[in-house]
């Protein structure tokens, strides 16, 4: 007994000792961790440095715009709208995509296969011109002013990167530590405690609704194909994680235009082509997850669709919604893109099941909202 | 004591890559830019640019300048090594920066860089060649870790990955002012809230330069090199390295095109993407190979003078 204990306090002991190194994740036990680049290895303080900067507004040219006005949790980290405004005034051209377990993507955007990382993702908001976002372009000594006269930062930026703090203020405050920890609070933001994980993993057999097993039927059956593309843990096939050897990678083309007869799509949304220069590649898309779908409104990459449920009956079903446009389907939909019959039933079920994917303590934690709203106080 | 010694190795090799030996000689290589032969100059204006004769205001103008050599007198090019400054300079890629954060360049720094400091081998040479434009390895490289001048956000080309090799902007005063690409995107999607430029007599014009189509050619590998590298090479001769100085025209890469107006359905003004109409002559006039067609002749954008 006495042998027992001691063993277990050992082991208590070495896990503490290990504890400055090992992030928890703090995820269920069928999902596997995701992949974190070396050189940015997760941390406690950074994820808390992330958070209060990806509420910043002052990441914004007229400190008008920050990370999370385009990224709201209520609405599972998209903005409920077609395009976002940036500090110009002026529209994008796609759709903010949701954050929902970006740890697991290998690859961010829409349509942009460059783009491995998220620190490097987050300069395309920060600092893109081609729309003009947060508009931080030629600005970013004014940022690093911005944020090291701020006392809350002077604290943060020092325990999320005590290297950096000895070697001065200069590697303190720069892009290398702003974007290592609003990716490293990204990674967290993470979703898997939906009714449908509970039903399916969580053993309650009553955590969904009947139409929503009926849907899920419909779902990864062989009449819609849905889940070749949106399979997997993540409802996507674009995903890496450690047990994984290798990141899977999907962009496809799912027929949504088609203003020449050849597929072509709108010339600021071509998808991939834009890299690949292939004029195959034109109109594919990253899978985009299904968790959380039913707070993402509107769909797809330009937000050209409302509902779900015209996203079913009047986009997949229709062999894509170019099918109804003058020049009919698209020579290059995916050739699973086939359309297919479906009652009314059909598509409530499927709704309900969608729905299922929708994570209420994921919109709700407290760890994910905003650090700089000050809770009233109690005298 | 290590500390120490791997100090003093470190402040050595520093010293050593720009230390000017007995045989090397140290060359400045002066710029001046211009627009149609006007000095250029944050706040000036200038009248009859491109093919529709407008009138600008420059609002930016910075360029990556690399692999700069000289031709010596056994015909022989020698690679020059770029001093390394830790602010326009690297060993690899300097920056040349015109404007002065004044005026309409508010969006950009007060520091201006004119000269390209360089080391070469103290030899007689005749001719002078250089790159617009960022090396590979550098261009692809993660820039939230790059040294100066590639840490300029400005010149950073996010979406596209790398970096803006020219960055040349300009209100334009004109009353003819057709369909920009932000205009008719609105158009196509009247559905959702559209917007209209409101100052309808200036609107921005930008010839940014870089590569594209970088994508490998399998979409999930990394990029191995790209469809369009789209790097200006410049090549002088004669060029006296104690007398001439290098001339940059941009009116002279603009000349052929109607900069008062965008084509519907590209990016404004030239950015190097596929398949602009308003990039030909300016790719052309750069000496830069543009939607499958090679270039009339060698780039037209900087001289000796």
């Amino acid at each position: 007994m006495r042998v027992k204990y001691l063993g277990v306090l050992t082991l208590l002991l070495a896990s503490n000792l290990f504890a400055a190194n090992v992030y928890e994740w703090q995820l269920p036990n069928w999902i596997p961790k995701p992949i974190v680049p070396q050189d940015n290895p997760m941390s406690e303080e950074k994820v808390e440095l992330g958070r209060h900067l990806f509420y910043d507004k002052r990441l914004s040219k007229d400190e008008s715009i920050a990370c999370s006005s385009c990224h709201i949790q209520k609405k599972a980290f998209t903005d409920g709208q077609a395009f976002s405004r940036g500090v110009n005034k002026k529209f994008g051209v796609r759709s903010a995509m949701s954050l929902t377990n970006v740890a697991y993507l290998p690859v961010f955007t829409w349509s942009n296969p460059q783009i491995a990382t998220l620190e490097v993702q987050s300069l395309i908001p920060l600092f893109g011109e081609h729309p003009v976002e947060m508009g931080m372009s030629g600005q970013e000594e004014i940022l690093f002013q911005r944020l090291k006269k701020d006392k809350v930062y002077q604290k943060l930026f020092k325990r999320a990167f005590p290297d950096e703090f000895k070697e001065g203020e200069g590697a303190l405050y720069s892009l290398s530590t702003i974007t290592k920890a609003l990716a490293s609070f990204e990674r967290t933001l993470l979703s898997f405690n939906s009714p449908y994980d509970q039903y399916k993993y969580g053993g309650n057999v009553k955590a969904i609704a009947e139409s929503a097993k009926r849907g899920e039927r419909l779902f990864f059956g062989e009449r819609m194909e849905c889940y070749h593309c949106h399979g997997g843990f993540n409802f996507t096939d674009t995903v890496s994680h450690t047990r994984l050897p290798f990141p899977e990678k999907g962009f496809h083309n799912t027929g949504l235009y088609n203003l020449d007869g050849k597929g072509a799509y709108p010339f600021n949304n071509i998808g991939i082509a834009e890299f690949t220069g292939d004029s195959s590649d034109m109109g594919k898309f990253k899978t985009p997850t299904l968790r959380n779908i039913a707070l993402t409104a509107p769909y797809m990459h330009d937000g050209s669709i409302k509902t779900i449920k015209d996203v079913l009956k009047k986009h997949y079903a229709q062999a894509g919604f170019a099918s109804q446009s003058p020049k009919g389907i698209s020579p290059l939909r995916h050739e699973l893109i086939t359309g297919f019959y479906l009652e009314d039933q059909d598509v409530s079920d499927l709704a309900s099941f969608l729905n299922s994917l929708t994570d209420q303590s994921f919109i709700d934690n407290p760890k994910y909202s905003n650090p700089w709203i000050k809770l009233p106080s109690k005298k | 004591m290590h500390k120490i010694i791997i100090t003093l190795l470190i402040s050595f090799s520093i010293v050593n890559s720009n230390f000017v030996r007995a045989e090397d000689k140290k060359i400045d290589l002066n710029f001046h830019a211009e627009i149609n032969g006007q000095v250029f100059k944050c706040g000036e204006s200038y009248a009859g640019v491109g093919k529709s004769q407008s009138e600008i205001t420059p609002t930016d103008f910075r360029m990556y300048i690399s692999e700069v050599a000289f031709l010596n007198e056994q015909g022989k090019w020698i690679k020059a090594n770029l001093v390394d400054d830790g602010i326009w300079q690297n060993q690899s890629v300097a920056m040349l920066d015109f404007e002065n954060g004044l005026g309409p360049c508010r969006n950009g720094t007060s520091a201006t860089n004119s000269v390209i400091k360089v080391i070469v081998p103290d030899q007689q040479y005749s001719g002078l060649k250089f790159v617009i434009g960022v090396p590979f390895p550098l261009n692809h490289a993660d820039p939230t870790v790059a040294k100066a001048p590639l840490s300029s956000t400005a010149l950073f080309w996010s979406w596209q990955s790398g970096y803006r090799f020219i960055k040349f902007d300009a209100r334009v005063k004109s009353a003819n002012v057709g369909l920009g690409g932000d205009e008719h995107h609105a158009k196509l999607h009247n559905a959702h809230q559209s917007h209209q430029n409101s100052n309808l007599s200036a609107v921005g014009y930008s010839m940014h330069l870089g590569s594209t189509e970088c994508a490998a050619s399998s979409s999930t590998a990394i990029p191995k090199q790209c469809k369009n590298p789209n790097r200006v090479a410049v090549e002088i001769k004669p060029f006296n390295v104690e007398k001439n100085s290098l001339v940059i025209d941009i009116g002279r890469v603009l000349k052929q095109t109607d900069i008062s107006i965008n084509t519907p359905q590209t990016s404004p003004g030239c950015m190097s993407f596929p398949g602009d109409a308003d990039c030909v002559s300016i790719m052309d006039n750069l000496g830069i190979p543009y939607d499958g067609k090679s270039p009339s002749g060698i780039q037209k954008l900087i001289f000796a003078r």
